[in-house]
């Protein structure tokens, strides 16, 4: 790591959370530098989905969160996405009654009328498919064309990081790798922290990779790596793997 | 008798649906069934009756301070008896808590206003015999508000983005705060909202009905029936019911006399309920386990 | 349940219900001293409102079991005083025959209550709680209109003399002592239904009734019995009422009467006796003692009820429950003893769970394709698979709360019926679920009794009047939960409150739940989520043991390291089909399952 390293987009260090009494999370840290593309991975149940929440603030968590040299402490979902911090929840959870323009417009809620028209527009500029539906129900769209929906959602404010809860979950091979594709034209474009339970299209993706399991980081590595799959593998079943095992 | 029928049955129907409206969008925010629709049409008699016959307020501007004392105590109801118990585990708490807000403004109205129904000023200077006079407008009143409404929420949802908002919230709040969406003043919004609806419906109705504050309990009921028949969240749904039961409780009102048109009514109710528990145009129940 | 030792005492839990038996007690003996003595006052007036309380209690009684145990918005409740008061009424003044005598006229007012509770309450059986709430108030103005209507038996608005008791109960004193004795019989009678296997079923149904289902117990019948209760109860009351009144229209039965009972009740907080008794005793005091208070008495009940809605919600039964403020040991170890096993699990030969050919599909997705399972007794079989792919699902087939579109589950030779999940229990298929499904404020020792609930043998009426057969019962019951809780190691919190405890304590104590049907087959849905390091062993140990006892047991699980240690058989399930099965080894090795699982 190079000693003028600058300091991190998104840093978080001893959160914990989780629902009610059940604790999911216990003492995570994690980092993501600015114009990076990160991948979380991990098995179910590991917390994946509550560590996104959590730092978004959709949940309640102990700990510190700091975005952008801002400390997040006590922020909501409100301030998180005010700040530049967008999370794009699992599900591909789009307003079904509502058209896609109007799906956008919704993600920019409180920005001036002009501005976010422009915006909405170089959001959908990125998805040129569902684009050309602007005008029509999100109901009619396909499970694929509704998560491009959910991701252009997340882009209208244009975030300085974006988080992907499982972009491709719940789709078809095929719509898996367009909505993949449209992975790589947002890493050009900005900071990507995304959650992935297919392995190896997010390491083709992404620059970094942490895996949580059992609701702590197991391993934290670069993707250009050696045997990173092999050891991700041992750390999903329990062994502590941190540094390339002797094949 | 038909037209007389007809008349009052629309009439009180519209009043109807337009408190399931209110019941309906205060739903539609924040998922509470709140027992102070009746409440606020009450008000709007009341209130209205207070503001003209006491306090010597011409129409329009009684009108716009019951509007503005509904859209008050709809927000008073929100922070006080919705929004603390939604965050608790206990699912139904929020039925108790606007009881009981609703039966203290009820009372107070007793009270202060007195337990007798008192006449309601006629609104508009119309002489009976040209032409807008041949109806009554304590007839038309209220169709004209309901009908208003209507056209109101659907201008706000269709072509405004606070409109949007609300239906988002409706649909999926989960997904709605994920985006950023503020679901705290939205909600504080529908329930003032709501509670605009619900005195307008009290005001131009109180002809008919009389400034009474027992009217509270009659349109907590019968303004309910239509959501329970149309289903829960569906403003058409309310309407249909609403112009349905008033004109059925017309009709049976005078075919079998005041007190069986109440039994009828509520058999008929409790009929369409167990054989369809959501409503005639409602939605399945989602998942349990 | 064999006779066989007597369970291990340890000195928390028993030494706490004796205390709690003799602190109940006293409270009871206290109010029925002065219930007794009261006359002594030589105050009419007095008497006059010790009597109404009596009669209001004695409705309210009844409905406390609706509304507190069972937790259905009942508001329009007066409607039974209404009906009781004129049917009395009317048959004791011969408008209908005959003049009655006054006590067959009560009677009959009581099973006119009765009748019209079970038509009242059958709603509640398929509307949600606000369409239920509202139709018990439209009901209530029904009864009024009818009541002005039907002159020829209520005197319309004029209305009718109520009946006056024969000597030793006439008016006066005589009349007071009726309504205490009846008063305490109906708070004896649903005491006794209160703390029996009916009572904390019906607390089960409010609180976790898909919990309650999965032990067995049948919401319909119950909640039937209890309205028939209750509203025999406010029947009686209303014939009370029309003879203290002496005379009754129907303006005497207000809304603000039926605001009374359900506020007093909820004051009184949820789940208690002495609680909604104090509260209706306040409420119907409380304007007596200062004039201007008459004018808002409603007021301050709809006030009272928003301040403990909002501050209390366990109502005055919250503020007395001094045990529950004592503070819990801080770092308590869940220490299982699954050496006691063979005594809980005590039952005939063990049986073969299977699956053929399931499929399910909700909408368009087919959450379970063909699915072929086999569950043998003495083995845990672990279900594993990425998110979707059909574990719950498969579970809640079995469990029958869903039913597959094609397909059979068999346990033994049997088919079980395929939406029959409160059948389930009979057949001895006990579960856990996902997220704990307890009664957070009840002990941790009644929820446990709980999953003995079709063990029992008496009687609605057999609990009503504590016969023998409702003793043996509840001794039996108690006995075997606290085995129960020995075995998962939480004896020690038997009296706690459970929302007390900590969520690994949680699990264990479903698990204790589930041990009480000794079941055949036992369904766990990831019980180690939550769970640390060493309470996964432990658990792990115990759910081992409960299979080499006999019962086949499917573990539905994300924790790797618990289905690899402890299994004997593993399938892999990916989009609702098996995707591979053998043993832990077999499937770890298996290159298509890591994929699956791992996601690739």
């Amino acid at each position: 790591m190079p000693t003028s390293a600058p300091e991190p987009l998104l840093e978080v260090a001893g959160l914990s959370a989780g629902y009610g009494k059940i604790v999911v999370l216990r003492d995570v840290a994690l980092t993501v530098g600015a114009g990076e593309a990160v991948a979380l991975l991990g098995p179910n149940g590991a917390g994946k989905t509550t560590l996104l929440r959590a730092v978004s603030g959709l949940l309640p968590r102990t700990g510190q969160v700091k975005f952008a040299g801002r400390d997040m402490a006590g922020a909501g979902p409100g301030d998180t996405v005010r700040a530049g911090l967008v999370h794009v929840v699992e599900g591909h959870r789009v307003f079904t009654q509502l058209s896609v323009f109007d799906n956008l417009l919704l993600a920019g809620y409180g920005l001036p009328r002009p501005e976010l028209t422009r915006q909405v527009e170089e959001a959908l500029a990125f998805f040129p498919e569902i684009a050309a539906k602007r005008n029509d129900r999100a109901v009619t769209l396909s499970g694929g064309q509704q998560q491009m929906l959910a991701v252009a959602q997340g882009l209208v404010r244009r975030p300085k990081l974006l988080m992907l809860d499982e972009p491709s979950a719940g789709l078809s091979p095929v719509l898996v790798d367009r909505v993949l594709a449209a992975m790589v034209r947002l890493r050009e474009a900005g900071t990507i922290l995304l959650v992935e339970q297919l392995i190896e299209k997010a390491l083709a993706a992404s620059d970094r990779v942490y895996a949580l399991a059992r609701g702590s980081i197991v391993l934290q590595a670069r993707t250009d790596e050696a045997d990173l799959p092999n050891r991700l593998e041992h750390a999903y079943f329990g062994q502590d793997v941190s540094a390339p095992l002797a094949s | 008798m038909f037209a007389s029928i007809v008349s009052y049955g629309l009439a009180v129907g519209a009043v109807y649906a337009l408190i399931g409206i209110t019941y309906n969008v205060m739903f539609s925010a924040s998922r509470v069934f709140s027992f102070t629709a009746g409440m606020l049409g009450m008000l709007g008699g009341v209130l209205g009756a207070l503001f003209i016959n006491k306090m010597g307020m011409n129409a329009v501007l009684a009108l716009v301070a019951v509007l503005a004392c509904g859209a008050v105590l709809g927000l008073v109801t929100e922070i006080l008896t919705v929004r603390p118990v939604l965050k608790s585990i206990e699912q139904h708490l929020y039925v108790l808590s606007t009881l009981a807000f609703a039966l203290m403004v009820q009372q107070v109205a007793a009270v202060e206003w007195g337990t007798e129904a008192q006449p309601f000023p006629v609104l508009i200077p119309i002489d009976p015999a040209s032409l807008w006079g041949q109806i009554d407008q304590k007839f038309w009143l209220p169709v004209l508000a309901c009908a208003v409404t209507i056209g109101g929420l659907e201008f706000l949802y269709r072509r405004t983005l606070i409109g949007r908002a609300f239906l988002a919230i409706a649909e999926d709040s989960y997904a709605a705060r994920a985006l950023g969406l503020p679901e705290t003043r939205l909600r504080m919004a529908s329930f003032a909202l709501a509670g605009m609806i619900g005195a307008l419906a009290g005001f131009t109705g109180a002809q008919m009905l009389l400034a009474y504050f027992g009217n509270q309990s009659i349109l907590n009921f019968y303004g309910f029936v239509p959501v329970a028949l149309g289903g829960m969240g569906s403003n058409r749904g309310a309407l249909i019911g609403g112009l349905a039961l008033g004109l059925f409780q017309q009709a049976a009102n005078f075919l079998v006399g005041g007190i069986f048109a109440a039994v009828a009514v509520f058999v008929v109710f409790i009929i369409v309920l167990l054989l369809r528990p959501e409503g005639l145009a409602g939605a399945a129940t989602a998942r349990r386990v | 349940m064999t006779e066989a030792a007597a369970p291990i005492r340890t000195r928390g839990a028993a030494g706490t219900r004796w205390l709690g038996k003799l602190e109940g007690k006293i409270s009871w003996i206290l109010l029925g001293l002065a219930g007794l003595l009261l006359p002594l006052l030589d105050d009419s007036y007095i008497g006059t409102i010790a009597t109404r309380a009596y009669i209001y209690w004695v409705l309210s009684a009844g409905l406390n079991l609706v509304v507190g145990y069972a937790g259905q918005i009942a508001i329009g409740w007066v409607s039974m005083l209404t009906l009781g008061a004129y049917t009395t009424a009317a048959l004791a003044a011969g408008r209908v025959g005959p003049e009655w005598n006054s006590y067959l006229a009560l009677l009959a007012g009581g099973a006119v209550g009765a009748v019209f509770g079970v038509v009242v309450g059958l709603p509640a059986l398929r509307l949600r709680t606000f369409y239920f709430a509202m139709t018990t108030l439209g009901f209530a103005t029904i009864v009024t209109q009818v009541a002005l209507a039907w002159k020829d038996i209520t005197g319309g608005g004029v209305g009718t003399p109520g009946p006056v008791f024969p000597w030793p109960f006439d008016p006066g004193w005589g009349f007071y002592y009726f309504c205490f004795i009846l008063a305490a019989l109906a708070t004896w009678m649903t005491a006794n239904i209160g703390s029996s296997r009916y009572g904390r079923a019906l607390v089960a149904i409010r609180d976790a009734e898909v919990a309650a289902e999965a032990s067995g117990i049948a919401k319909p019948k119950l909640l039937m019995l209890i309205f028939l209760l209750a509203g025999a109860l406010g029947g009686v009351a209303g014939g009370l009422f029309s003879s203290l009144q002496s005379y009754i229209t129907p303006d005497a039965f207000t809304f603000e009467m039926s605001v009374l009972f359900f506020i007093g009740i909820l004051i009184g907080g949820r789940g208690s006796i002495l609680g909604p008794l104090l509260g209706t005793i306040i409420l119907t005091v409380l304007p007596e003692f200062a004039a201007p208070l008459v004018q808002w008495s409603t007021f301050l009940y709809a006030a009272l009820l928003l301040v403990i809605v909002l501050v209390i919600p366990g109502g005055i039964a919250d503020l007395l429950d001094y045990k529950n403020r004592r503070p819990l040991e801080q770092h308590r170890e869940i220490v299982p003893r699954p050496e006691l096993l063979p005594r809980v699990l005590d039952r005939p030969a063990a049986e073969l769970l299977t699956l053929k050919n399931i499929a399910l599909s909700f909408g368009g997705v087919r959450a379970i394709d063909g699915l072929d399972l086999e569950i043998r007794p003495g083995e845990v079989h672990g279900l594993i698979g990425p998110n979707g792919s059909g574990k719950t699902t498969t579970l809640n087939v079995i469990s029958g709360y869903y039913a597959p579109q094609s397909g059979e589950v068999r346990l033994g030779g049997a088919v079980l019926p395929p939406s029959a999940a409160h059948l389930r229990a009979n057949h001895r298929i006990a579960r856990t679920f996902q997220t704990p499904r307890l009664i957070g404020g009840a002990s941790v020792l009644d929820n446990v009794m709980i999953g003995g609930t079709i063990d029992g043998q008496g009687s609605f009426v057999e609990s009503l009047v504590t016969l023998p057969r409702h003793r043996r019962d509840e001794a039996g019951l108690r006995a075997a939960a606290m085995l129960a809780l020995q075995t998962v190691g939480l004896e020690s919190l038997a009296a706690v409150r459970t929302d007390r405890l900590q969520h690994s304590e949680l699990r264990f104590v479903e698990i204790a739940r589930a041990l009480m049907l000794r079941p055949a087959c036992l369904l766990l849905d990831e019980p180690a989520a939550g769970l640390s390091t060493e309470e996964i062993r432990r658990l792990g140990a115990l759910i081992k043991a409960i299979s080499r006892a006999g019962t086949a047991v499917l573990l539905v699980e994300h924790h790797a390291d618990l289905i690899f240690d402890i299994c004997d058989h593993v399938t892999v399930l990916n989009l609702g089909k098996v995707l591979a099965a053998g043993t832990p080894a077999e499937i770890r090795s298996h290159r298509e399952v890591v994929s699956a699982y791992l996601g690739a």
